[in-house]
């Protein structure tokens, strides 16, 4: 039986309330674009260096190669110019779960704020993909994959 | 498509509103919860059967995050997934052996990713989307550790859909 503390309800009511533009900051700000959206997650995801080390890495930098290829292509699909550029290499895979820890936070908070329901859809195999990887370098460097229940969300809450 | 995956499928197609998708999404998870716990039980032995342990609290944890996003539309939460409903999409689990239980969780999650992708499709309530792609995130991470159990390569995918 799933019971709520009065806490959690006002918290996730308030959260929908502000984030329905009853703030009235929120009503002040003008949303970014679909295009800027996904602008700012290629912009992470070029950011994730890619390692060759160890050997699960190399498909994870792959799969980083067309995660960037599909958003550009969305990017021109909006009539935008995806920026050129390839994630730097990298041998620090502390420095590559960090990135790739903040490209999952990237996701869920970009994905309210795209209009087109099919770049959310976009974002959402996004998300779970950089959600893998996490689980996968994390395995392949002998630690518990899944720490926690959100991918990470838990502890930034 | 298998049967969980279709029958997962209609749960959320037939959702006629945010409240539908969000129930539709409880169930799965909650359904999710009591299969982990159910493989658990059954023939899981040594660090699998640890894992399916912690994930059945992950699930409880989501099914939980679901009831929280109700609760904040106004919606009530009446009815919770039994052992019944497990047994309805998931048949003898909870004796089936190893590998075929590890092969029907992955079912069941890719199933579940694949219903929180149409709710990013459907859901009007965007602010919510947020928690449902992070409960679909965790669910991602356990498919990395059922399909590294399976034996399959690659254990990840360039673009999740649970397809």
């Amino acid at each position: 039986m799933v019971r709520l503390s009065r806490r959690e309800f006002v918290g996730a009511a308030g959260t929908l309330v502000l984030a329905a533009g009853c703030g009235s900051e929120a009503a002040r700000t003008p949303e970014p674009s679909d295009a800027e959206v996904l602008d700012a997650l290629l912009a992470r995801e070029l950011a994730v260096p890619a390692l060759s080390a160890p050997a699960a890495a190399a498909l994870l930098a792959h799969q980083d190669a067309q995660h960037a290829r599909r958003l550009r292509r969305a990017l021109r699909a909006l009539g935008a110019i995806p920026p050129p550029g390839a994630p730097p290499p990298g041998d620090d895979p502390e420095l590559v779960l960090a990135r790739k820890q903040e490209m999952v936070f990237a996701c869920l908070d970009a994905l309210p704020r795209l209009r087109a329901p099919g770049l959310r859809e976009l974002v959402m195999g996004l998300a779970a993909s950089e959600a893998e990887h996490l689980a996968e370098l994390r395995a392949a460097l002998g630690r518990e994959p899944v720490p926690d229940a959100f991918a990470g969300d838990t502890e930034r809450a | 498509m298998s049967t969980v995956a279709e029958r997962v499928s209609a749960r959320f197609a037939s959702a006629r509103n945010d409240a539908g998708l969000l129930q539709a999404g409880l169930h799965v998870e909650e359904v999710c919860a009591l299969a982990y716990a159910a493989a658990a039980e059954g023939s899981l032995r040594g660090a699998a059967r640890a894992e399916a342990e912690r994930f059945a609290e992950h699930e409880r944890r989501h099914a939980k995050a679901y009831a929280t996003m109700l609760y904040a539309l106004t919606v009530p939460v009446r009815e919770h997934a039994r052992a019944q409903d497990l047994e309805a999409l998931l048949p003898g689990l909870a004796e089936a052996g190893e590998r075929e239980a590890l092969r029907r969780l992955e079912e069941l999650e890719e199933a579940a990713i694949a219903g929180q992708r149409l709710m990013a499709r459907r859901l009007r309530a965007r602010e919510v989307l947020r928690t449902v792609a992070a409960v679909m995130a965790g669910g991602a991470q356990h498919l990395v550790v059922l399909r590294r159990r399976l034996g399959q390569s690659p254990p990840t995918k360039a673009f999740e859909t649970g397809a």
